[in-house]
């Protein structure tokens, strides 16, 4: 797209390159709500009781003014909202853009329309927004009237309903004295100095193609496609939706419609431009980043001071905690010490009086005899120089000798009752010591084994290269196999109906009951061989699901797979950095990643990145619906296709043919698209006679031309005859109307 | 009270409605009489269903009765808006032995004029397509080229890792992508 772009050619590793941060994200807009709008009596003072009112009355805009006027006086769109606010007592009327100036009016808004369609549905909303229109023009009725002619369009084959419900209204709701209907396409294209021509009308709600000869429309001729910016708008929401199906932002109806207009363009190539719409190169060009508000969750970002303070903080309670301990060691350490004193004492005691003396002493001091307050005294002793050494700092690690047990040579005839128990506890020390030696040494043993490994593979690889470059491959590809086995199978558990559930079911209620299946007992009898096998245990991964179920075993699989690359890496010529799995699966390559995120990482904890739309491959999609219906499910042909059949076809015997190929005139809101003008041209060029001139053009203003020509139209003297009067509508009906040039045929 | 927007704040919230309000103003253009009918909001269907209804009925009065006119010859090519209102009722007018020429001419004569059969509402829309570019197929869920089909979920699918993907969407999902292209199953 942008010649920037072809410059950045992908670095050796095949993992694309981030792109730098996007330079553009545009925004919505709220509905605007276009303040209020002051009461305009030049015009009628101006006006006299033969000058008409210009009523454009559009599916997206209502557009009203003087017949003498350049352009519209009043723009609004036709919504309507009632409501009485109970609090205040008292009813509302809020019209156009006014309904959004409030919360509960912008909810009790009502389209005159009916959604998608060009026919007035809501007759109180219509008179309600024709209220709105001959106030603002100032129109100053006397006597229940509005005294001045009205000129209105119409859609093409208005239904006969519609058109008798409005002739009512205007007549005998407003008292006007004639009224005249009009097809807007063929204002604008009579505004546009139009003769002979196809004129392709792509507006709100439908899109309309009408043949022109000699300034008469061949509305027999005439087809419409059920397609316009509000389907358009309303595709693009559902595949917003489907695309983003957890977005916490609301896309309003009005907010679609500017995204299609503000980001959408008919490309000149679809297929082609197409199928290179996600590639790497210039698709930063190609996504549009549309951010919708939000809010930030706060996270306090600490300054450098107050780090320094948190830090120097924790540095001063852990002295202070230090401090504490240390003073809590010195006054265990005095205790101790007073303790050792009074044993010490205790044992001159014994020593220096009768045995039976000595034995009560021991007695009321809980002792049993004196080797247990030698005993006690030993580690006292032993107790109260650790702590002094702790204290003093210099703890030196007391020199690990191989312990030694006398007694245990010695045979049991030679000991008395106390050696026996010592002796027996120097066994169990004994053995308690072999057991960590042995522990030792099987550490050791493992070492060298695992070095002794080390050494063959890698004499192995020396010698059969191939071979071991092959072993390695094969078991990187059952990890990797294992991997994708694992996801799918949670994919599945995610199904409630898939086999993966209902064996899980199975499992489950097996392992709950209590008798053994039929199919073990049928088996061989009750040889339970559950565990031989490794793979047994998985039972229980396929019953435990949800989280952290099994994320060590995830781990696992991918340090192996990590492992295996790396080797692979190190030696194995033809395997790279490109062909490591996590390259393989990186971001940078997902196509699925381009088309929701474009070309940058996206970071699922950000607010901001939440709340992101990226339109890309819809830019060319929604509006490519006009020339290929079938895109949305709308079975009926593209207007190529029905311009082709009008021009070759059922205009082939006409002697005004080539006139009319020579001025293909597009107006209408939706036919503004980037583009819209060269593709119809291609495509028309590509489907007509070769060698015949063809032309397209656009209105001067695809959307108000439409007005100026009924205005325009209204001024001419000669068309005072296609009014239908007062009279004329009471004696002929409401549905009457006179046929013009601009105007439908009349039908009954 | 009302909620508020961003154009305008609590203390002057309710005096900007009173000047938006257009209930409470006088309009003095409007005929203090007028009774608008009852019932008179109708969706399309709706009236196309009665005109189809009327225009029956009026047919089958038209033909018992056996006074009706026929309209004179020819008066397709005028315009009806300087007097007589009506094409030419084929139908009617082939009733009678004495104008089944004059019905059968009339009618070549219509397929000779430009105007043709008169275009209603219904009529005009646009046929189906018949081209081989509406069989083109395009990913259901990125737009792009799909040369594949899902056969379980009948979504079109551009490569594999879409097909990942579409393998792991709920039902609900798949149905939405469906009917996007107008394709989901509708239970009636």
């Amino acid at each position: 797209m942008a010649p920037s772009a072809l410059a950045d050619i992908p670095p050796p590793s095949g993992r694309n390159s981030p792109k730098p941060a996007p330079i553009k994200i545009w925004t919505v807009k709220e509905p605007p709500f276009e303040g209020f709008r002051p009461i305009d009596h030049e015009g009628y003072r101006r006006s006299t009781s033969d000058t008409a009112i210009i009523i454009d009355n559009g599916s997206s805009a209502v557009r009203a003014g003087w017949s003498f006027d350049a352009k519209p006086r009043l723009l609004t769109p036709p919504l309507w909202a009632k409501y009485r606010d109970r609090k205040l007592n008292r009813t509302f009327t809020f019209i156009g853009s006014d309904v959004y100036s409030d919360g509960t009016a912008r909810g009790q808004a009502k389209n005159v329309y009916e959604p998608g369609s060009n026919i007035v549905n809501n007759w109180d909303a219509m008179e309600g927004v024709l209220d709105y229109c001959f106030l603002k023009l100032g129109v100053d009725g006397a006597n229940g009237r509005i005294d001045r002619p009205v000129v209105m369009t119409e859609p093409v084959a208005n239904l006969g309903y519609a058109r008798k419900t409005m002739s009512e209204i205007l007549f005998e709701c407003y008292g006007a004295p004639s009224v005249a209907y009009g097809i807007d396409s063929l204002f604008s294209y009579n505004y546009n100095g139009g003769r002979h021509g196809l004129v392709v009308s792509s507006s709100y709600t439908s899109t309309h193609l009408i043949p022109v000869v000699d300034s008469k429309p061949l509305l027999s001729q005439t087809t419409r496609l059920n397609w316009g910016r509000f389907q358009s708008a309303e595709y693009l929401l559902k595949l917003l939706r489907l695309k983003y199906p957890s977005f916490p932002g609301k896309i309003s109806d009005p907010q679609a419609e500017d995204l299609v207009r503000e980001h959408c363009y008919v490309s000149q190539d679809y297929e082609h431009e197409l199928s290179h719409y996600l590639d790497w190169t210039g698709l930063e060009d190609r996504d549009h980043i549309v951010q919708f508000p939000y809010t930030e969750q706060v996270v306090v970002q600490k300054t450098e001071e107050e780090l320094a303070a948190a830090a120097e903080k924790r540095k001063e309670s852990g002295r202070r905690l230090q401090a504490q301990a240390a003073k809590m060691r010195l006054e265990k350490l005095k205790r101790k010490e007073e303790e050792l004193e009074y044993y010490q004492q205790l044992t001159q005691q014994i020593q220096n009086t009768t045995k039976k003396e000595g034995k009560r002493i021991l007695d009321s001091n809980d002792f049993d005899d004196e080797s247990q307050l030698e005993k006690r005294i030993r580690e006292l002793e032993k107790a109260v120089r650790k702590a002094r050494n702790k204290d003093v700092g210099d703890e030196d690690e007391e020199p690990q000798e191989p312990p030694t047990f006398p007694l245990l040579d010695v045979p049991d005839e030679q000991l008395d009752e106390d050696g026996i128990k010592q002796k027996r506890q120097q066994r169990l020390m004994k053995s308690n010591y072999d057991a960590r030696q042995r522990a030792k040494a099987e550490k050791e043993k493992e070492k060298a084994r695992l070095a002794e490994e080390q050494r063959l593979d890698e004499e192995r690889r020396e010698k059969d290269f191939e071979g071991w470059v092959e072993e390695r491959r094969i078991a990187r590809q059952a990890i990797i196999q294992k991997i994708k086995d694992r996801e799918r199978l949670k994919a599945e558990l995610g199904n409630r109906k898939s086999l993966a559930n209902q064996m899980r079911m199975k499992t489950i209620a097996n392992l709950a009951s209590d008798n053994p299946t039929k199919k073990r007992r049928r088996g061989g009898g009750d040889d339970d061989t559950f565990g031989a096998d490794d793979a047994d245990w998985g039972v229980y991964r396929t019953v435990a699901t949800g989280e952290q179920s099994d994320d060590e075993e995830e781990e696992d699989l991918n340090t192996n797979l990590k492992n295996i690359e790396a080797q692979l890496l190190k030696h194995d010529p033809n395997f790279n950095e490109e062909s490591t799995r996590e390259a393989q699966s990186d971001w940078t390559k997902s196509l699925v990643h381009a088309f929701l995120r474009g070309p940058w990482p996206y970071e699922s904890e950000s607010q901001k990145e939440a709340h992101q739309l990226h339109l890309n491959v819809e830019r060319i999609r929604v509006p490519e619906v006009v020339f290929q219906p079938s895109i949305s499910g709308l079975d009926q042909a593209g207007i190529v296709e029905i311009a082709a059949s009008i021009l070759t076809e059922r205009l082939a015997e006409n002697p005004y043919r080539k006139d009319v190929m020579k001025d293909i005139f597009l107006t209408g809101g939706n036919t503004l698209f980037q583009g819209f003008e060269e593709r119809l041209y291609n495509e028309l060029r590509a489907v007509l006679p070769a060698g015949s001139e063809l032309k397209v053009r656009r209105a001067g203003d695809c959307v108000l031309d439409a007005w100026r020509g009924a205005a325009r139209w209204a001024e001419k003297p000669q068309s005072k005859a296609s009014f239908v009067t007062r009279a004329e509508f009471q004696e002929k009906g409401a549905d009457y109307i006179k046929e013009h040039d601009l105007g439908n045929a009349y039908s009954y | 009270m009302a909620p508020l927007t961003t154009a305008s704040d609590e203390s002057n919230h309710q005096a900007l409605l009173n000047k938006l309000d257009i209930y409470a103003i006088r309009k003095p253009f409007r005929n203090p009489h007028w009774k608008p009918p009852q019932r008179r909001n109708k969706n399309v269907k709706q009236i196309i269903a009665d005109a189809a209804r009327k225009e029956s009925s009026v047919m089958a009065s038209q033909t018992n009765s056996g006074v009706a006119t026929p309209n004179q010859q020819g008066s397709e090519a005028v315009t009806p808006a300087n007097g007589s209102g009506r094409p030419l009722n084929i139908a009617q007018a082939e009733q009678r032995l004495s104008t089944l020429v004059l019905g059968k001419n009339s009618r070549a004569a219509m397929a000779a004029t430009t105007t043709g059969p008169a275009a209603t509402y219904t009529n005009i829309e646009s046929a189906p397509s018949f081209h081989p570019s509406s069989q083109r197929r395009y990913c259901d869920i990125t737009g792009l080229p799909a040369p594949y089909t899902d056969p379980k979920t009948r979504l079109r699918y551009h490569d594999k890792e879409i097909f990942g993907l579409l393998r792991t969407m709920p039902q609900g999902t798949t149905e939405g992508y469906l009917a996007a292209r107008g394709a989901h199953t509708v239970l009636k």
